[in-house]
């Protein structure tokens, strides 16, 4: 049943797009000016912000790890990010996520460079319209680079999913609900690694695969949206050094 | 192999493919050479390396840093050189060898709150930064217009050959002093000369990674290019209107003739431990005419510390601006 009303017969999704659209990616750099690094991103409708800020001091003291960095996700959703109020304290899955998107950005930072250190990343959703985890690490991974974290590659994230028969990209909350899977992925696009597979729902061997190459494509994709967002910010319309007179 | 071009690089952008060798910012990934910052990739003759134009201040030996005083135990103070890790500054380095936390004031000489002008003797993956005040134009700073700027926009706003900062200075008739940390510290009579300077200053952080900027700047402070009137001295600045070539020597001190005391530590060697030695040196880079040699015979080194906790702060006036700016121009871009 579910199909019928998310893939139309003319192969459209509830919000119009073809299976391998993407949603409308918007990504801002150094939006908050007390950060050590900071992105704005809106993917479709959700609306997130991320601050980082370090490496510094790690407080409590015995946190700190004696030959690299430690890394701190917080992924929080506002009362105001949801149509019903959400309890604005950490909840079961915002600490999951939190756990993921750490775990997923870890393998792409340099954190034996900042021995004693900490590093905070805080992810806020201030609009959540599914598939905001994936959103958060795309944002995240370009806030990072914007504090000057050495890392050794961004890392881009997008999800995808199985209406019916059909795999599609980048599924929004209506699709995440009533859809039959829901597999989000973050990839590091030069070095070819996943650093983050999540899949809630039944794919059959070939479907997976077929659903892992679609999420890879579309962290492609996000890639190609965060590098002009740091290139803009750093270089504005710039593309070649010049030389001072 | 293959001409490396300087261009914009961002955290995992390939920079060049080959036997190069990794510099800064820069990883090995199987035959390509990666970034690993936003910045600028340039190849040099010792390799390949990225200029980062963002981040925080990671502190290095040798190091000049700007810093706070926030905190003091019995044998040194904590100092915040806005980096992730608070320095120590030992007394004993002020003092003298024969400090004793029981005889001597620590707060006589710096107060928390206090700024000083510091190198970063050591520092390493196990320990915090260890500062020394124990060398010419280091010690305390006492008044000036604070400014914080991004520490990778420090050898931008020093310039080529310190071009950019003598520009400023001269211009403004201030003095600036620039720490790696990203603390500028601005200081000079005139307030005009002094907000112009600050403007300046963010002008240059604001608009690092632009092209002409030399030129902006000069415009900000009405000045006209760099008119070249000697060939055996540096670039010499014309201004409009003032007559500028007078006026750097208000703020910019003169070399102070060799002092006497210079053959002291020598031939007191033998009698008094090297740090005991060092607190007189640091006399002798200040103007003042009192810093007379001390008598090497005697075991006065007390009286020879105490004479260089009066001029601790005093050591800054006597900066001979070029060795300093030498020493901070270690990147340029």
């Amino acid at each position: 049943m579910s199909e019928l009303t998310l893939i139309d017969e003319n192969g459209k999704r509830s919000d119009n797009r073809g299976i391998d659209d993407l949603r409308q990616i918007k990504i801002t750099v150094g939006v908050v000016k007390n950060a050590d690094g900071s992105a704005f991103i809106e993917f479709g409708k959700n609306k997130i912000i991320v601050a980082v800020y370090g490496p510094r001091e790690v407080h409590p003291k015995h946190m700190a790890l004696p030959d690299r960095c430690v890394l701190r996700c917080r992924y929080h959703m506002s009362p105001f990010s949801t149509d019903t109020r959400k309890n604005p304290a950490p909840s079961r899955r915002e600490v999951e996520i939190s756990k993921v998107i750490r775990e997923s950005l870890e393998p792409s930072l340099i954190l034996s460079d900042y021995p004693r250190a900490v590093i905070d990343v805080f992810v806020e959703v201030l609009q959540a319209d599914g598939g905001s985890r994936c959103a958060g690490i795309a944002a995240a991974s370009v806030a990072l680079a914007d504090a000057g974290i050495n890392m050794r590659d961004l890392v881009s994230a997008c999800a995808s999913g199985r209406l019916g028969d059909k795999i599609v990209l980048d599924i929004n909350d209506l699709e995440d609900k009533e859809g039959d899977a829901d597999m989000p992925v973050a990839y590091l696009p030069n070095t070819e690694q996943i650093t983050l597979l999540q899949l809630d729902g039944k794919l059959s061997s070939s479907q997976f695969n077929e659903c892992l190459n679609k999420a890879i494509d579309g962290c492609k994709l996000v890639y190609e949206i965060q590098k002009e967002a740091l290139m803009k910010k750093y270089f504005g319309n710039e593309t070649e050094v010049k030389e001072e007179v | 192999m293959q001409e490396i071009k300087k261009r914009y690089v961002i955290p995992g952008d390939k920079i060049v493919e080959g036997d190069y060798k990794p510099l800064m910012n820069v990883v090995r990934n199987g035959n390509y050479l990666i970034s690993t910052r936003v910045g600028i990739a340039e190849a040099g003759k010792d390799g390949v390396k990225v200029i980062p134009l963002s981040g925080v201040y990671i502190p290095r030996v040798n190091d000049l840093v700007i810093g706070k005083v926030i905190d003091r135990s019995s044998l040194s103070w904590d100092v915040d050189i806005n980096s992730c890790f608070f320095a120590h500054l030992p007394a004993q380095d002020v003092f003298g060898r024969d400090f004793s936390p029981a005889r001597d004031d620590m707060g006589r000489q710096l107060s928390i709150g206090d700024l000083i002008i510091a190198r970063i003797v050591s520092f390493d993956r196990t320990r915090d930064p260890m500062l020394t005040v124990q060398d010419k134009d280091l010690g305390k700073i006492p008044y000036g217009e604070f400014i914080k700027i991004s520490p990778t926009r420090v050898p931008r706003l020093i310039g080529k050959r310190g071009s950019m900062i003598q520009t400023i200075e001269q211009a403004t008739q201030t003095r600036v002093i620039i720490g790696q940390n990203g603390i500028v510290v601005v200081t000079g009579r005139d307030v005009d000369g002094l907000s112009l300077a600050v403007k300046a200053i963010k002008m240059v952080e604001e608009e690092s990674h632009t092209s002409n900027l030399t030129q902006r700047v000069r415009a900000l402070l009405n000045v006209q290019d760099p008119v070249i009137e000697d060939q055996s001295k540096n670039t010499t600045i014309s201004y409009n209107g003032n007559n500028v070539s007078s006026a750097p020597e208000q703020v910019q001190n003169t070399p102070q003739p060799q002092s006497p005391t210079n053959a002291v530590p020598s031939a007191d060697a033998d009698a008094a431990p090297a740090t005991a030695d060092a607190a007189p040196e640091q006399v002798q880079n200040t103007p003042q005419p009192q810093s007379e040699p001390q008598n090497p015979s005697t075991s006065n080194k007390r009286s020879n510390n105490e004479k260089s906790e009066n001029n601790l702060s005093d050591n800054l006036t006597g900066i001979d601006q070029k060795e300093k700016k030498q020493e901070l121009v270690n990147e340029d871009v």
